[in-house]
């Protein structure tokens, strides 16, 4: 419920309310494949925003977040009414024991045919390590080193338990998989030790496409080793922009080339055929918005509380063990902009910290191509202000003007998720996955 | 009026599940296992004859005992690779209406706290057909996975089990009170804070201090199946399961396990008619019986006998590869053992019970007996079992897939329903409603209605009683 405009569950045209039935993510699902999205990405969290007022009696009144039900499982329903569309979930692995994850993954990536995704999250919730009877969560540069841990142990279940003629099926000889083409993987690491064969036998993808959101210092060193795709949220171009030149310089750091991880920033697209009108359906909206909602999520995402602060103080920067980048991008990202609460609030009740851009197709067409000139993004994970509809209209609106421009494809690629981002199926010899391969 | 003869279909993410071997039948669909068509055509068969659920089986571990390693448990695809089962749930939700999931999910390898929500998520996309079959691993290979407080590898693992379960009645009961959900647009009130409760829980294994993240979903709490055996097992099935599972030979065998369930259940203060009780069974059914022998027949030409020992060994904990095929198994005297060659021997007592003959039993089916027979004959057997052993229904394994199946829907189902002794149509409601008819959560006599009220007389009554 409610996950980047808190509030707009009561605009009468808002459908997030449906979220528990299958029937409307089948339909979102349909809608952005006609619009050649690359995929949806369905975020989470394992806890509740309860850093606003020290409770979480916000959250649950303005459903900032909550109720949340478990991603991976719309997923194989939405691959079943469609042909290309990736899936990009987001999993904490701070909660997720690695065996049995591997094999969550290997399965909906042999069911999507290779269109899912994983957004490695180590959490930035202290309510959700408590839910999982931990006292609270690691330290936020703690979180990175359990995850670089992890990652080496799903890698090697991937990659290095199975090689890619162990299954045979041959019945003539009744010989359905050759033993000595399977293995147990071993680690045994600070923080996981695992003595296993990976259960599933190789998918297409085998690794699915990796996902990463957190731009700390520490989360794009993680990003600049691991990911492929990098998710970022800010206000601004000028927020963004740096960010995208580090990590790539990053990645060439990690002996990769920085054309190997596709960056995206958040944004919030209100399109109508002219301006005015897309004006208005703002302005419609904001008449829904929700100053609180917007604050509790802010708070969660800052492990600030933003209840205990004036409307019109200015925000100082303050550093947490909750994530980061969102107190960053208030604060010492754009010095030059300073934020009060009120403005806060104002700014995250529609599209969270990402920006919203409204006007009419050719309007918005135009923002968009200055965003990717002057940033180096290569695109946008779109948020909704109120759902279905947002989509609806970027894929009747906008993705018409962006093709006539020859900015957007007319038509996907074949294959699996990677091959549709980077024209290979599996991933390169210069990621760290590569190391644990069994050829 | 006859009784009605309930059926689920068994089945597993992976090949063969129950008939190692016969995936080299050419008709044989199961290596589709990766492909949700293979699935969502499944789900419309059964739908189509009217099963009650479709029960998926699930092994986080692998079968190496048969001479020590894994070289038959892969050459022959015993259980593995073997695939996630939840997942493959929703796509067969979208294309059913009444079909139940039972899911086989091991609370050793996995966090209450995020395992409740699976559950609670899918109870929400079937709209209530959820199911989950409970089952217990060795602590080893699950409590580190898990971050479990204060373990000690003594412990009994059913009691770890009996907190783990007390800790998802909390969440799917007690934590979000019915009315907690407003959805109110003019007071601007999504959910009443006043009426979700953290379930503040601090056991001996367990600390959940928050909330469930999920709003009450139409059954709370999924409908419970368990297949433990032993007798902690069946006590700890007395208290929770409201469904279960059993793989027994022979009526005999089968009639004493029926009764030492509903004596169980009526120990922990229970209606003993209110668990349904279901026999593993394979069918092969053809138009006539001469057919369904000579199916049988063409079947049994692809039984591999190392593929059902691995199977067996890992069963049983036993290395049937220490033995020559001839040796009769009451030469083998581990517990496990002597009681499945008593089993046996119930169900045919002439023959002499040896490691080749337990084998060719195991290939097709595996523990559970099979029928042979046009629809009057299988009818017929099924008939006398239901009246001779109490039992409630069966749990269908399948020879070659998804043919045994449509055979059953093709074949036999008409036959139980011109009999009247088979639903001709579901009734409405969630699976609990369609099971038991009497309303979608669990009843008041459950030991999971304890924890609805979570408020803090409640609370603090409950932890004087620890």
């Amino acid at each position: 419920m409610a996950h980047q405009s808190p509030g707009l569950w009561r605009h009468p045209r808002d459908r997030s309310r449906d979220y528990r039935r299958l029937d409307g993510w089948i339909e979102l699902a349909r809608t952005l494949e006609r619009g050649l999205f690359d995929g949806l990405f369905l975020a989470d969290v394992l806890g509740v925003y309860d850093v606003f007022g020290g409770n979480s009696e916000a959250a649950l009144r303005h459903a900032a977040q909550t109720p949340v039900n478990d991603p991976l499982l719309l997923v194989p329903a939405m691959a079943a009414a469609t042909k290309h569309l990736g899936f990009g979930v987001t999993v904490t692995l701070s909660y997720e024991p690695p065996f049995p994850f591997a094999r969550r993954m290997s399965t909906l990536d042999h069911l999507t045919d290779g269109r899912i995704g994983w957004n490695i999250v180590t959490g930035y919730l202290d309510s959700a390590a408590k839910g999982m009877g931990q006292g609270g969560q690691r330290r936020h540069d703690d979180r990175y080193a359990v995850a670089e841990d992890y990652m080496q142990v799903v890698y090697k279940l991937w990659e290095g338990s199975w090689a890619d003629d162990a299954v045979v099926a041959d019945a003539r000889h009744s010989i359905f998989t050759r033993p000595e083409r399977v293995r147990k993987v071993h680690h045994d690491g600070p923080h996981y030790k695992l003595d296993a064969l990976h259960l599933a036998e190789p998918s297409p993808q085998r690794t699915p496409v990796l996902y990463q959101a957190g731009t700390s210092p520490a989360g794009r060193a993680f990003a600049a080793r691991h990911a492929e795709c990098v998710f970022m949220s800010g206000p601004s171009k000028k927020v963004i922009a740096p960010r995208v030149a580090a990590i790539r310089e990053l990645a060439v750091e990690a002996g990769r080339d920085p054309a190997d991880i596709l960056m995206f920033a958040m944004m919030t697209v209100i399109v109508a055929p002219t301006d005015s009108e897309a004006a208005a359906k703002l302005a419609d909206y904001r008449r829904y918005a929700d100053p609180e909602g917007a604050l509790t999520l802010m708070s969660g995402w800052t492990g600030v509380d933003f209840s205990r602060f004036d409307p019109d103080q200015v925000v100082e920067h303050v550093t947490s063990e909750a994530g980061r980048t969102a107190m960053e991008n208030i604060t010492r990202a754009d010095p030059d902009r300073r934020w009060t609460v009120r403005e806060v609030a104002e700014h995250v009740s529609i599209g969270g910290i990402g920006p919203v851009v409204a006007g009419s197709p050719a309007t918005v067409a135009d923002r968009l191509e200055e965003w990717i000139g002057e940033t180096g993004l290569d695109g946008f994970n779109m948020a909704f202000a109120i759902r279905p509809e947002t989509f609806v209209d970027v894929v009747d609106l906008l993705v018409p003007e962006l093709q006539r421009r020859g900015r957007y494809k007319t038509e996907y690629a074949t294959g699996t998720l990677r091959e549709k981002l980077f024209g290979r199926r599996r991933l390169n010899h210069q990621h760290p996955v590569a190391m644990h391969r069994w050829v | 009026m006859a009784r009605e003869i309930r059926f689920n279909a068994f089945d597993m993410n992976c090949v063969g599940h129950q008939s190692p071997g016969l995936w080299a039948h050419p008709r044989d669909r199961s290596w589709q296992y990766k492909d949700l068509e293979y699935w969502v055509e499944l789900a419309q068969l059964l739908e189509r004859g009217k099963f009650d659920g479709l029960f998926i089986a699930d092994v986080l571990g692998v079968y190496d005992v048969y001479r020590g390693n894994l070289e038959a448990a892969l050459r022959h695809s015993t259980q593995l690779p073997v695939n996630d089962p939840l997942q493959l749930v929703p796509a067969m939700a979208l294309v059913t209406q009444h079909l139940g999931f039972g899911l086989t999910a091991s609370l050793s390898f996995e966090h209450p706290y995020t395992f409740a929500r699976r559950l609670s998520t899918l109870d929400h996309l079937t709209k209530g057909r959820a199911g989950w079959n409970i089952v217990t691993s060795y602590l080893e290979s699950g409590a580190k996975n898990i971050g479990l407080v204060g373990q000690n590898s003594h412990d009994d693992r059913y009691d770890i089990a009996d907190e783990y379960m007390e800790v998802c009645y909390k969440l799917w009961e007690g934590s979000w009170e019915d009315g907690a959900v407003l959805r109110d647009r003019a007071r601007r009130i999504f959910t009443d804070p006043d009426k979700v409760h953290p379930i503040a829980h601090e056991g001996r294994y367990f600390k959940v201090p928050g909330v469930h993240l999920c709003e009450p979903s139409p059954q709370r709490t999924p409908v419970l199946y368990q297949a433990g055996a032993s007798t902690r097992g069946r006590r700890f099935a007395g208290e929770h399961a409201e469904c279960t599972f059993v793989a027994t030979p022979s009526k005999a065998v089968l009639r004493r396990a029926v009764a030492a369930i509903r004596d169980s259940v009526a120990a922990a203060g229970r209606d003993p008619r209110n668990v349904l009780i279901f026999n593993l069974q394979t069918l092969i059914v053809d138009e006539t019986d001469a057919k369904a022998r000579a199916k049988y027949d063409e079947y049994r030409q692809y039984i591999n006998l190392d593929g059902a020992l691995a199977l067996g060994s890992g069963w049983m904990g036993i290395d049937f590869g220490r033995y020559a095929p001839e040796e009769p198994l009451r030469h083998i005297e581990t517990n496990a053992v002597q009681s499945s060659v008593e089993a046996f021997s119930s169900a045919d007592p002439g023959k002499v019970w040896t490691v080749r003959e337990l084998a060719e039993w195991i290939g097709i089916g595996g523990l559970g007996p099979v029928f042979v027979g046009g629809p009057s004959t299988v009818a017929d057997l099924l008939e006398e079992w239901v009246a001779e052993t109490d039992v409630d229904g069966f749990n269908l394994a399948y020879a070659v897939t998804h043919e045994t199946f449509a055979d059953i829907v093709g074949h036999l189902v008409p036959e139980l329903q011109r009999r009247g002794i088979y639903k001709k149509d579901y009734a409405t409601g969630t699976l609990r409603e369609k099971l038991f008819g009497a309303g979608p959560r669990l009843p008041d006599s459950h030991i999971g209605a304890r924890y609805r009220h979570l408020d803090g007389a409640l609370q603090r009554a409950l932890s004087a009683a620890e």
